[in-house]
């Protein structure tokens, strides 16, 4: 790690090997064009006869902060390979300040500190859906709104996005994909990665339109009489990205048996691959979907936790044998293991051993190329391969044999890669573990091992929900200041899937 | 028939070694050495010169020739010499050897306006999976879309075609659709009347349908129950890949050894269901560790001859029963087989047989050489005019040449003494080499 004075005297000897003015204008640039997306709930809040002025100043703020940060570097018609860590790391740590901002402004007591309203909006564009806010009814309409509306955003990336729409990035573009889409590979819909991004998108807004009309049908139709348009709508916000910030404290409790079917799909979809889906439905080529390795150890991961939760909540009388108890046993199985966080029930009162499997699910996730986080599944599969060959050469010491997913060899590098990020997941989420425990009993909050081993697994994986009062229905309100730091950068390297935050703080990626 | 050959080199040489007897025969290489080599052996033309560029090709008569085989070992200047014949001479007939299976691929959809396309390595790799595929047996081909079946079996004793051994043909119970064609004995051809008889020691050739040939090979094989799964292949070059793909298709087991590692690794992309290892063949531990002896076949497809002749040997020290080896030098041959290697397959002899199977009459459908090429099966369309239709087995004359099988409407039959031919039925019929165009004419 280097210190401050001593990159001040690198700069000034020029032996620094990254251009940061160059990532700094690029990283401006983004905030300048993000700052429209706080158009959205300010007209919402005129709408709803709130006041508007939180987000217009939040839209003024984050466009004179880009504004300025461009106007005091140099830009540079593309960014090299390695700003692109630089930028998506930054970027992301901007966004979540910048989408604090209307927390702040709008003055509510429940976001009062800054510390507070940043971990709010961290969650939500990182997808994690952890909320300090202990009241959620009590926020304005605008204010709920713009709380999804960021998870909406950070859902399939606001790198990706600008992709799509912004020329600048037409070069070096391909790396920052990388950098911010889930998964170990991407493969492009497209010769094209900003095609590729379009369409991404375009699939992605297709899928919520279609969520958000399934539930707000389900509302219409009196199936289930409490899923009012607004509540469809940003609900809807939060499904497809896996975010699972809710207008409601006490969750998707609140809602119906209907409308929490139609969200349960909608989270199995939102955690499968986008670039498979779009093959699939758009160019309507179903049979992909059988081949594909990952998506069928998915399901079964899915349909083989669903059983065992549906055995365990009916064995331990949670529930009668019928309906509710495969209901709330797929709901919550598919909501954690994609990375989602909405609650049916309050799961964090269940069994001893029901609660372990589920923060156990956590660590799973969802598959490449969707919105969850965590792991995900073609990494277990993949990591299920290398050791079942690794015992297969402590037999055979000469045996050759690749790696194969979906019957392709993956190459070393890849596989290496795979190890190392499983590695430093389960690294972090020990360090966060043990942080978040000697920081309670330091601070005095009262925090049991295994709240603070929910509480890092939650958010390095972008999940939302921890057990105890940082349970489903809970917050995190209580956690320390440091604690949240903690989370804080756990929610954000969790999202970046670390690497491209880790070596930023390696010497061989300043020097020159 | 005039013949322009590109390339002297060994197959070069085997083409020229089978053609230059009845036709006349143009060489086209680029060492002089290797010409004046072929010109002191053989009556025919030489020419000094790159067989890709027109100037040479005409120098060499390509407006006047029949057939052109571009038989270099470089895929391009073959390719680009059939280009040039087909455009300065559409009579011509092109025939080109290639390795690269792209090409073949690309013929095989008409993308390349060449008359035949041959492989060496696909070629070696088919003889050496009939091999593995039909146990026991020497050598098999397949004739009319692989209804009927040429093999080859030395007769051991301890078979179970005791009950065969000895007895009259005539009184044999031989397999259903199945005749013997021929019985060599000590170098020796029998024409195997309804009186003479099988020995031990002898070597039959066999016609028939695959369901025969499958009876005539548990026959034949030394352990009935035997069943050729386990297959070890020592080198991952194009023969021993193409080998490997064709035994896994057959759902045989098969491991491979490459001594090199990126190699090693490519072939294991290439064959997900391979066991593929990164060992030299000549350890003795490596052997020893992955029990190679218990393996029901070795496969030696190396770069070298010597190399493979000391890893079979090595492996059979070990316990492989049978083991067919690849031989790349034409002399090493009868070392392979003095040795007590089972079968040596030479990649140069195999695609020769391929390219020499055009020079014959163009009715001639495919033409298998046995016994290096003491034999020929050819497979012949019947002229309506032919003196030999129309009339039943027994009345036509004896002369050594065996009608094996008729295809009459596209189904094979094989045919017995009252049987007959008729206009337009493809046969397939075995004779020595030196009558092959005796038995064209009579057809």
């Amino acid at each position: 790690m280097i210190t401050t004075a001593r990159l001040r005297r690198a700069v000034r000897r020029e032996t620094i090997g990254v251009d940061v003015g160059a990532a700094l204008n690029l990283v401006g640039a983004l905030l300048r064009y993000l700052s429209l997306a706080f158009l959205l709930p300010a007209a919402i809040a005129i709408g709803y006869d709130e006041s508007p002025w939180p987000f217009l100043a939040a839209a003024a703020s984050t466009a004179g902060v880009g504004a300025g940060l461009e106007a005091v570097t140099r830009g540079k018609e593309n960014v090299g390979s390695r700003e692109g860590f630089l930028v998506v790391a930054l970027t992301w740590l901007f966004a979540a300040g910048a989408g604090a901002l209307p927390y702040l402004f709008s003055g509510d007591d429940q976001l009062a500190a800054p510390i507070d309203s940043y971990f709010e909006a961290m969650s939500g564009f990182t997808t994690t859906g952890a909320t300090i806010v202990t009241d959620i009814e009590a926020l304005s309409q605008s204010m709920l709104m713009w709380r999804q509306l960021s998870q909406w955003l950070g859902g399939m990336g606001i790198i990706v996005l600008a992709l799509a729409v912004l020329p600048r990035l037409r070069v070096g573009g391909r790396q920052l994909f990388e950098h911010e889409a889930p998964g170990p590979e991407i493969e492009p819909l497209t010769a094209s990665i900003r095609d590729t991004a379009r369409r991404l998108w375009l699939l992605y807004i297709a899928l919520t339109a279609l969520c958000a009309l399934s539930l707000a049908v389900v509302g219409w139709t009196g199936l289930d009489g409490r899923m009012s348009f607004f509540d469809a709508v940003a609900h809807s916000f939060t499904t497809l990205p896996t975010g699972g910030f809710s207008t409601r404290t006490r969750s998707f409790e609140e809602f119906g048996a209907a409308s929490q079917w139609v969200v349960a799909f909608f989270m199995i979809l939102a955690g499968a691959n986008f670039a498979l889906m779009y093959v699939a439905f758009v160019r309507g080529r179903l049979r992909v979907l059988g081949r594909d390795e990952e998506l069928r150890v998915y399901v079964a991961f899915l349909g083989l936790g669903s059983l065992v939760l549906a055995l365990e909540l009916v064995s331990e009388g949670e529930f009668a044998a019928g309906e509710a108890a495969v209901r709330h046993a797929v709901f919550q199985v598919t909501s954690l293991m994609t990375t989602t966080g909405f609650a049916s029930a309050d799961f964090a009162i269940w069994s001893p051993l029901a609660l372990v499997g589920l923060v156990g699910l956590m660590f799973i996730g969802g598959s490449a190329g969707s919105t969850a986080g965590a792991i995900k599944v073609v990494r277990h599969v993949l990591i299920g391969k290398i050791l079942r060959r690794d015992l297969d050469q402590t037999v055979h010491p000469e045996i050759v044999s690749p790696v194969r997913l979906n019957r392709f060899p993956v190459d070393e590098k890849t596989v290496r890669a795979v190890i190392a990020f499983v590695l430093l997941y389960i690294g972090l989420f020990a360090v966060g573990a043990l942080l978040l425990t000697i920081d309670a009993a330091v601070a005095g909050v009262r925090v049991t091992p295994f709240e603070a081993i929910a509480a890092a697994a939650t958010t390095l994986g972008n999940v939302g929900p921890g057990v105890g009062f940082a349970g489903p229905m809970g917050s995190f309100e209580q956690f320390s200041d440091f604690s949240k730091i903690v989370m804080i950068a756990l929610m954000w390297l969790g999202r970046l899937e670390i690497i491209p935050v880790i070596v930023l703080l390696t010497r061989s990626y300043w020097r020159a | 028939m005039r013949i322009v050959i590109v390339g002297a080199g060994q197959v070069g040489s085997t083409v020229v070694e089978a053609l230059h007897d009845e036709h006349d025969v143009t060489v086209i290489d680029l060492d002089a050495a290797r010409l004046s080599a072929l010109s002191y052996r053989y009556d025919l033309t030489t020419i000094e010169g790159n067989g890709a560029s027109r100037r040479t090709l005409l120098d060499a008569g390509i407006r006047e020739a029949d057939l052109l085989i571009a038989c270099t070992s470089r895929d391009e200047p073959n390719l680009i010499a059939a280009m040039f014949a087909r455009r300065i001479s559409p009579e011509t007939r092109t025939v080109v050897r290639t390795t690269n299976v792209e090409y073949l691929d690309a013929w095989r959809e008409r993308e390349l306006d060449v008359d035949l396309i041959v492989s060496p390595e696909l070629e070696t790799a088919y003889a050496i999976s009939r091999i593995i595929g039909v146990p026991a047996a020497r050598q098999t081909d397949v004739f009319a879309e692989g209804q009927v079946q040429i093999v080859e079996f030395d007769v051991e004793p301890g078979t179970g075609a005791a009950a065969l051994i000895g007895q009259p043909l005539r009184k044999a119970q031989l397999p259903e659709n199945s005749r013997v064609a021929s019985i060599i004995r000590g170098g020796r051809t029998i024409v195997p009347r309804g009186t003479e008889s099988v020995e031990v020691g002898d070597r039959v050739i066999v016609i028939g349908s695959p369901e025969s040939a499958r009876e005539w090979s548990s026959l034949m094989a030394r352990d009935r129950r035997k069943r050729l799964d386990d297959i070890v292949v020592f080198g991952g070059g194009r023969i021993g890949v193409t080998v490997t793909r064709l035994l896994l298709d057959q759902g045989i087991r098969v491991r491979l050894i490459e001594s090199d590692r990126e190699r090693a690794r490519s072939v294991a992309e290439e064959l997900p269901r391979a066991r593929v290892f990164h060992a030299t063949g000549i350890d003795p531990d490596f052997l020893e560790r992955e029990r190679i002896g218990q393996a029901r076949a070795a496969i030696f497809a190396m770069r070298d001859d010597p190399k493979n002749h000391y890893a079979a040997t090595l492996a059979k020290l070990h316990g492989v029963e049978f083991t067919i080896a690849v031989v790349h030098d034409a002399v090493s041959m009868d070392v392979f087989e003095r040795a007590g290697i089972d079968v040596a397959i030479n990649p140069r002899v195999v695609v020769a047989e391929e390219l020499v199977r055009f020079a014959h009459d163009p009715r001639t459908q495919q033409v298998a050489m046995l016994e290096g090429d003491r034999y020929e099966v050819l497979d012949v369309t019947v002229r309506p005019d032919s003196a030999l239709v129309n009339r039943p087995f027994t009345e036509l004359p004896m002369t050594g040449s065996v009608i094996g099988a008729i295809v009459r409407n596209g189904q094979a039959f094989f045919p017995h003494r009252d049987d007959m031919m008729m206009p337009g039925d493809r046969v397939i019929v075995f004779t020595e080499s030196s009558r092959a165009q005796e038995v064209e004419k009579a057809l």
